[in-house]
C-alpha cells in the first residue's frame, strides 16, 4: 500500500480507474435525490481520470517495456487472480480514449439528460461503466479482463434498459446481455483452457511466442477461437449481431459512449491485446476475417433500408467493428487498433449530433429531422457532416487514413477477395452515410415523400424544456461535439507518431510484425509502391462513388429520394428485417428454448417426477384405507386384540 | 400359606380381574379404575419375588414405588381426558368415543 | 489432531445457546406482548451474529486444523462426544447462519399473527441448523440434524401461503425420508468402526473398507443430497419455498439446502473418500443436471417463489459439481458457492417478501413496473438477481469461477454443459426482472410506499454483505482453503 503513494505513475494508475468507482458508490447510497450534486461528483471523477490517463500517456510514451503492477486478489490453489495495471502502448491509448470519450459524453449528458426523473441513476451507471471499461483495458491478465468485461456487459445492460417503463427498452437491454453472455461462455471456456493449458493468463505472458509451445496447436486454436467468441458477443460480429441496433434503446449518449465509441470496441480491443496470441493460430485467424467481412458487408446492407436515425450509425458501428476485425485478422494489428481510435471519435461525433437532433425534434426519423429544418442547427449539422466524411474515408478526416491501413493490410493479403470486400464495404458505407445526410439537407417536402411506415417516432422520456434553460443545455451538448468534430479532423495526421507510439517501443507485438514482415505499416508507411497508389486510388474512388451516388438518388434537385432498394422491394425487406436473423433467433428461442426444452422439463418435473412422488404417497394412503377397516374405533376391541395376540406370543414361547 | 405361589396367585387374580374390567367396562372410569387394578397385580409381583427370590436388593421395592408413581402420574391424565371427553360428548361411554374408526 | 486444543470459553456452545435460550425466553413471554417477543429475538439473534462472526475473525488461517474445541465425553458406553469445533469450511457456514437468522428475524418485523409460536419454532429450526455446523461428532450430528427438520411443518404449515399444507408435508416427507437413510448410514459406519465412537475424526483415521465406503456413501449422498436439492430429489424445494413464509423461505433455501450439501462434505467425503471416488461421476452428472435443468424449469414459472426456488436447484447443482471434483479448487468454490448462495438466496426471498406484504400476489402476470413505485425494494431484488446470473464482484461469481474451472478440468463435457447453463440462467433471470420491475407503471400498485430505512435494513445487510465478499474474496476464501487443501490431501491417501 505504501508503494502506492511513493509511485505516481502507479497512483494515476490506480485515482484514475478507481475514482469512478467511488462515484457511483457515492451517487447511489448518498447523493441519489440531489441530481446536481451527483452529476458533479461523477463528472469531477471522470475529469480526474483524464488527467490521469494523458499524465500516464505523456510520462510513459518514451518507456521501453510496459510496466506492470499486480496484486494478488484471489489465491485458490493454483489459480492465482491478481489485480493490477498493464501500462503498455495499446492499454495507454485505448485508456486515453475511454476517458476522453468517456468525459465528453457525461458533459454532453448534462444537457441531454437534464431534467430526466432518473437522472441521478443515469451518472450512477455511467460511472459504473468508466471504472469497469477502464480497469477492464489495464487489466494485466485475462482473467481481470473478463471479471471486468462482463462488469462492463452489466453497465451496458443497465444504460440500454435506462429507460425501463419502455417494454422495448428493457428488452433491449436483456437481448444485449444475453447474447454478449453466449459469446462470453465461449470466452470463458477459451480462458479455462488456457488455466489449465498455461497456468497463468499474463497478457505479457501469453503473448510472447514461446509459451505456444507449452500446449498442443490445436488446443491452441480452440481456446483461440472460443476467445473469439467472446468479441463476437461484445463487438456484434456475425452472428451475434443483432443486438446492437436494438442497443439503440438506451439514451443517446449512450449509444454513442458504450454503443459505437468504446464498450463494443472492447471486443476489438481485447483482439489487439492478445493479437500475437492470436497469431499462433492461422486458423482462427482465418475465421476471424471470414467472420469480420461477413459482418461488415451484412450490416451495410441494413444500413441502407432504414430511416431511423440512429439505427443507421448502429448498422454502420457493426460494420465499421467489422472491418476491424478483418483488419486485425489480417494480420494488421496497427491498422486494426488505429481505425479502432479514428472510429471511437467520429462514431461518438455522430451519435452525438443525432443526439442534438433527437432531443430538438423528438423523433429518430431522419427524414422528419430534415422537414423540420433539421440543417438550421448549424453546429450539429456541419459537425455531422464532418462525421460522415470521416466515416466515409474521405481525405482529409480521420477515417481516410485508417481505412486506408486497413486495406492497405487486406491488400497483402494472398487472398485478393478480402480486399474486394473492403472496397465493397466502404463503396457502400459512403452510399447510405450520405443517403442519411442528404435526407437531412435536402429535404423534399412532405407530400413527395412516400411512406414512413417505419418511422419511429419519438417516445424518450424527457418533454419539453423550459426556452431559457434551452442556451445553456444546447451549449453543454454543443462544445463536446465540436471538440469532437476537431478530434476527426486531425487525428489522421498523427498516424505516423501513433504508429511509432505503438509498435516502435519494442513490446512485443512489435516483434511480431518485424517477424512477420508483411505488416500494414510497411505498405502504408514506407511502402509507397504502385500497387500503394493504385489501392489508394481505388479507396478514393469508392468513397467518392458512393457519395455520389448517393448524392444522384437523394442529393440533387430532381432526386426522388427513393434509393435504387425500393426497385426491388424483396431484397429491401431482406435487409430491413436484418436477413432475418432476428427472426430465426425468436424462432430458436420459441421453439427449441420455450417450447422445446423448457416445456419438456417442466412437465417432466410436474409429471415424472412429482407425480411418481405424489403416486407413492397415494399408494401409501391407498394401503392404509385398505387395512383401516380393522380400525373399528372400538377401544375394548383393539385391547382384545392386543392381548389375543400377546397370548398367543407367550403360547409360543411356552411350548416352544 | 406365607409363601412366593400365594402372592403371585393373588397378583394373577388382580391382574386378570383388571384384564377383565378393562375388556368389559364401557365406562371409561372403570377402565381406569381397572388398570389400576392391573398395574397393582403386578406390584405384588415384584414385592413377592422381592421378598422371597431376593431378600437384600430393594429392586423391586423401588420399583412398586415407582409404578406407584407412574400410575398416579396416569390417573391424572386419564382422568384429564375423560374430562375433556365428558365436555365434548357429554358422556364418559367408551362407545360413544369412536372417531378413530378407520 | 494435534493442533486441536481447548477453547478456554465455549464458545461454540454459547452460539448454540443463544437460541435455545432465546426459545426459552420467548417461551415464556406472555402472550400478546408482540414488539417485545420481536425484540428479544433481535436480540438473541444478534449475540449469536456477534459471537459467529468474533469466531469468524479470530479463526487463525495460518495454523489452520481444528479451533475453538470443545470437546467432552457425553455416553461412555456408546462414544457418543460434546465435541464442537470450527474450522475453515463450518466457520463460513456458522456465519451465514448467524446472518440469515439475524436478517431473517428483521424481515419478519411486521408479523402479527401468533408472533410467539413463529419465532420460538424459528429459533428451534436454527438451534439445530447451528448445531449440525458445529459438531463433529456423528451422533450430534444426526440429532440436530432432526431438530432442525421438524419445526419446518408447523412453520409452512401454519404461516405458509400457497399450498401450505401440500407443501410443508411434502417437504418434510422428502426431509424425513433422507434422514431415514442418514441414520442407518451413521449407524453402519459407526458399527463398522468397532462401535466405540461417534467421534468423526476417529472414525476417518480407523478407516473403513472400500466396500463400507462405497454402502455408506451412497446412503449419506443421498439422503444429505435430498436436503440439498439434488436433481432429482428437489421437487420439495421449489413447493417448500413457494408454501413457506418469507423468512422460512429465506433460512431454508439460505442456510437448510446448504445443511445437506455440508453434510456430504463433512460426513460423506470426510469418512468415505473411496466411496466418494467411485461414485463421483454420477455425482457430477446429477449436478450438471440439476444445473441445466433447474434453469430451464425457472425460464417457465410464473410464481417469483417458484422461480427462485428453481435458481436454488440450480445453483446448488454448481455446489454438487465442486464437490464432485475431488480438486481443492472444486470445494473451495463449492463451499464458497454454498455461503454466496445462501446470502444471495435470503435476499431474493427477503425482497419478495416484502412486495408480498404489501401486493398480496407473487404472480409475475400480475406485477410488473414495480421500479417506478418502489425504486429501493426492488433494486435488492434486482441486485440479488444478478448475484445469481454471477455478475462479477458479487460473491457467487467467485465461486462459480472455481468451480467451473475445476469442473472443466475433471469433467469436461459435464462442465462445458454446465457453463452454458449460464446463458439459460442469466435469460431467466433477466426474465423476471423485466417482468416484474419494469415496464409501465403499474396503476394497482400506485399507493405501495417504498420501503421505509427501518425495514430494508435486513436486505441492505444481505446486499452489503454479497458485495463485500465479491470485493474481497480472499477474506472468505482463504478460510475456506486452510481447511479445504488438507483436506483434499487426505482423499487422495
Amino acid at each position: 500500500m505504501m508503494s502506492l503513494f511513493r509511485d505516481p505513475i502507479l497512483l494515476a494508475a490506480a485515482l484514475g480507474t478507481s475514482l469512478p468507482f467511488l462515484s457511483m458508490a457515492i451517487i447511489l447510497i448518498f447523493t441519489r435525490h440531489n441530481q446536481r450534486l451527483s452529476a458533479s461528483i461523477s463528472v469531477g471523477s471522470v475529469s480526474t481520470s483524464v488527467l490521469c490517463a494523458l499524465y500516464l500517456l505523456i510520462t510513459l510514451s518514451h518507456a521501453g517495456a510496459p510496466i506492470q503492477y499486480e496484486f494478488p486478489w484471489l489465491l485458490a490453489d493454483d489459480i492465482v487472480i491478481p489485480f493490477g495495471y498493464l501500462l503498455d502502448p495499446l492499454s495507454l491509448l485505448m485508456l486515453n480514449i475511454v476517458a476522453v470519450i468517456s468525459f465528453l459524453v457525461q458533459v454532453y449528458s448534462i444537457g441531454y439528460m437534464a431534467g430526466d426523473p432518473g437522472f441521478s441513476r443515469y451518472y450512477a451507471f455511467q460511472s459504473l461503466f468508466a471504472w469497469a471499461m477502464m480497469s477492464m483495458v489495464i487489466a494485466p491478465s485475462m482473467l481481470q479482463l473478463f471479471i471486468f468485461w462482463e462488469l462492463v456487459g452489466l453497465a451496458s445492460y443497465l444504460l440500454i434498459g435506462y429507460y425501463y417503463e419502455k417494454w422495448s427498452a428493457s428488452q433491449a437491454g436483456k437481448k444485449a446481455f444475453v447474447m454478449t453472455r453466449l459469446g462470453d461462455i465461449g470466452f470463458f471456456l477459451g480462458l479455462i483452457i488456457l488455466v489449465l493449458g498455461f497456468g497463468d493468463l499474463s497478457i505479457v505472458r501469453m503473448n510472447e511466442a514461446g509459451q505456444a509451445h507449452n500446449i498442443p496447436q490445436y488446443l491452441l486454436t480452440i481456446s483461440a477461437l472460443l476467445i473469439f467468441g467472446g468479441v463476437m458477443g461484445k463487438s456484434a460480429q456475425f452472428p451475434l449481431l443483432t443486438w446492437l441496433p436494438d442497443a439503440m434503446e438506451g439514451p443517446t449518449p449512450v449509444s454513442a459512449l458504450l454503443h459505437s465509441a468504446t464498450m463494443v470496441a472492447a471486443g476489438v480491443y481485447m483482439f489487439g491485446r492478445i493479437f500475437p496470441f492470436y497469431s499462433m493460430s492461422p486458423e482462427a485467424m482465418g475465421l476471424a476475417l471470414a467472420i469480420g467481412t461477413v459482418t461488415m458487408l451484412l450490416s451495410s446492407t441494413m444500413a441502407m433500408a432504414t430511416y431511423d436515425l440512429k439505427q443507421v450509425w448502429a448498422y454502420s458501428t457493426v460494420s465499421q467493428l467489422g472491418f476491424m476485425v478483418m483488419g486485425l485478422a489480417a494480420g494488421g494489428y496497427f491498422a486494426g487498433v488505429f481505425h479502432l481510435t479514428t472510429h471511437a471519435g467520429f462514431k461518438a461525433l455522430l451519435f452525438l449530433c443525432s443526439g442534438i437532433f433527437i432531443h430538438e425534434y423528438h423523433t429518430n426519423d431522419f427524414r422528419i429531422i430534415g422537414r423540420q429544418g433539421g440543417r438550421k442547427l448549424l453546429i450539429p449539422m456541419v459537425c455531422m457532416t464532418v462525421g460522415a466524411l470521416a466515416l466515409s474515408g474521405i481525405f482529409p478526416f480521420s477515417g481516410f487514413f485508417s481505412k486506408e491501413a486497413v486495406l492497405g493490410v487486406l491488400a497483402n493479403h494472398p487472398n485478393k477477395l478480402w480486399l474486394f470486400a473492403g472496397l465493397l464495404g466502404a463503396l457502400m458505407t459512403a452510399y447510405y452515410t450520405f443517403r442519411l445526410i442528404f435526407f437531412m439537407l435536402f429535404p423534399k417536402s412532405a407530400g413527395e415523400v412516400h411512406g414512413e411506415h417505419d418511422s419511429h417516432g419519438a417516445g424518450h422520456g424527457h418533454d419539453d424544456h423550459d426556452k431559457e434553460h434551452h442556451g445553456y443545455i444546447f451549449w453543454t451538448m454543443a462544445v463536446p461535439v465540436m471538440i469532437l468534430a476537431a478530434i476527426s479532423c486531425v487525428l489522421g495526421f498523427s498516424q505516423s507518431s501513433l504508429e511509432h507510439f505503438l509498435l516502435g517501443q519494442g513490446t512485443v507485438p512489435a516483434q511480431l510484425a518485424a517477424s512477420h514482415g508483411t505488416e500494414a505499416h510497411a505498405v502504408a508507411h514506407e511502402g509507397h509502391g504502385i500497387g500503394h497508389y493504385a489501392l489508394l486510388l481505388a479507396a478514393v474512388t469508392m468513397a467518392v462513388g458512393g457519395i455520389l451516388w448517393a448524392f444522384f438518388e437523394f442529393g440533387r434537385k430532381r432526386a426522388t429520394q427513393e434509393g435504387f432498394l425500393r426497385l426491388f422491394p424483396k431484397v429491401e425487406q431482406l435487409f430491413a428485417a436484418r436477413w432475418y436473423m432476428d427472426a430465426f433467433l425468436r424462432r430458436f428461442l420459441d421453439d427449441v428454448i420455450y417450447s422445446g426444452f423448457t416445456n419438456l422439463f417442466t412437465r417432466n418435473d410436474r409429471r415424472i417426477i412429482d407425480g411418481g412422488i405424489d403416486g407413492i404417497c397415494f399408494f401409501t394412503i391407498g394401503s392404509g384405507r385398505l387395512l383401516s377397516f380393522l380400525q373399528s374405533g372400538m377401544l375394548q376391541y383393539n385391547l382384545l386384540v392386543m392381548i389375543a395376540a400377546v397370548g398367543v406370543v407367550v403360547l409360543y414361547l411356552l411350548l416352544a | 400359606m406365607n409363601c412366593l405361589n400365594t402372592y403371585l396367585i393373588i397378583g394373577a387374580a388382580l391382574f386378570s380381574i383388571g384384564l377383565l374390567g378393562v375388556l368389559q367396562r364401557r365406562n371409561l372410569i372403570g377402565m381406569l379404575i381397572a388398570v389400576e387394578l392391573m398395574l397393582n397385580g403386578a406390584n405384588v409381583n415384584f414385592m413377592a419375588f422381592n421378598r422371597f427370590l431376593a431378600p437384600e436388593p430393594t429392586v423391586g421395592q423401588i420399583i412398586t414405588l415407582f409404578v406407584m408413581g407412574l400410575a398416579a402420574a396416569e390417573a391424572a391424565i386419564g382422568l384429564s381426558i375423560i374430562l375433556a371427553l365428558f365436555r365434548r360428548l357429554h358422556s364418559i361411554n367408551i362407545e360413544r368415543a369412536q372417531q378413530l374408526r378407520g | 489432531m494435534t493442533s486441536m486444543e481447548m477453547a478456554s470459553f465455549p464458545v461454540l456452545t454459547a452460539i448454540l445457546m443463544s437460541t435455545i435460550v432465546g426459545l426459552l425466553v420467548i417461551v415464556f413471554i406472555p402472550d400478546g406482548r408482540d414488539k417485545l417477543i420481536k425484540q428479544v429475538s433481535l436480540a438473541f439473534s444478534a449475540i449469536g451474529l456477534l459471537l459467529s462472526l468474533w469466531v469468524y475473525l479470530n479463526y487463525d488461517v495460518q495454523k489452520g486444523g481444528l479451533q475453538f474445541v470443545e470437546r467432552y465425553l457425553w455416553v461412555k458406553g456408546l462414544g457418543i462426544y460434546w465435541f464442537n469445533a470450527v474450522d475453515g469450511i463450518n466457520a463460513p457456514m456458522l456465519l451465514l447462519t448467524a446472518v440469515v437468522l439475524f436478517t431473517g428475524v428483521l424481515t419478519m418485523w411486521e408479523l402479527e399473527v401468533r408472533v410467539k409460536e413463529f419465532f420460538a419454532f424459528m429459533f428451534l429450526l436454527v438451534a439445530g441448523v447451528y448445531g449440525v455446523f458445529m459438531s463433529m461428532d456423528l451422533f450430534w450430528i444426526f440429532v440436530w440434524y432432526d431438530v432442525s427438520l421438524f419445526p419446518m411443518y408447523p412453520l409452512i404449515a401454519i404461516w405458509g401461503g400457497t399450498r401450505k399444507e401440500y407443501g410443508g408435508m411434502k417437504l418434510t416427507l422428502y426431509l424425513l425420508a433422507g434422514s431415514a437413510l442418514i441414520l442407518p448410514g451413521i449407524i453402519y459406519l459407526w458399527v463398522q468402526g468397532g462401535s466405540g465412537t461417534f467421534d468423526l475424526f476417529e472414525l476417518q483415521r480407523i478407516g473403513f473398507t472400500p466396500h463400507v465406503q462405497r454402502v455408506a456413501f451412497v446412503m449419506l449422498y443421498l439422503g444429505f443430497g435430498i436436503l440439498a436439492g439434488v436433481w432429482p430429489f428437489h421437487t420439495w424445494s421449489p413447493v417448500g419455498h413457494v408454501a413457506a413464509p418469507t423468512a422460512v423461505s429465506m433460512i431454508h433455501a439460505g442456510v437448510l439446502m446448504k445443511l445437506g450439501a455440508y453434510g456430504i462434505l463433512r460426513l460423506g467425503m470426510t469418512l468415505c473418500p473411496e466411496g466418494l471416488s467411485y461414485w463421483s461421476e454420477l455425482m457430477a452428472l446429477l449436478a450438471t443436471v440439476g444445473i441445466v435443468y433447474g434453469a430451464f424449469v425457472g425460464l417457465a414459472q410464473t410464481d417469483l417463489k417458484y422461480v427462485i426456488g428453481y435458481s436454488s436447484v440450480s445453483h446448488m447443482g454448481i455446489v454438487g459439481l465442486g464437490l464432485s471434483t475431488m480438486t481443492v479448487n472444486g470445494i473451495n468454490g463449492a463451499v464458497f458457492q454454498m455461503f454466496a448462495h445462501g446470502v444471495m438466496t435470503a435476499l431474493l426471498f427477503s425482497s419478495v417478501g416484502y412486495i408480498y406484504d404489501r401486493t398480496h400476489t407473487k404472480m409475475i402476470p400480475d406485477l410488473g413496473g414495480l421500479s417506478r413505485t418502489m425504486p429501493v425494494a426492488s433494486a435488492f431484488f434486482i441486485i440479488a438477481a444478478f448475484a445469481g446470473i454471477g455478475v462479477p464482484f458479487m460473491a457467487s461469481f467467485w465461486a462459480e469461477l472455481l468451480v467451473f474451472i475445476s469442473a472443466v478440468k475433471t469433467y469436461p463435457v459435464r462442465g462445458i454443459l454446465a457453463v452454458s447453463g449460464l446463458v439459460i440462467s442469466a435469460l431467466f433471470m433477466l426474465r423476471v426482472v423485466q417482468k416484474t420491475f419494469y415496464g409501465e407503471k403499474n396503476e394497482k400498485w400506485e399507493h405501495i410506499p417504498d420501503v421505509p430505512f427501518f425495514l430494508a435494513t435486513p436486505r441492505i445487510i444481505l446486499v452489503g454483505t454479497i458485495l463485500f465478499f465479491g470485493m474481497f474474496p480472499r477474506i472468505m476464501l482463504d478460510v475456506i482453503q486452510s481447511a479445504v487443501i488438507p483436506f483434499v490431501a487426505s482423499l487422495s491417501v
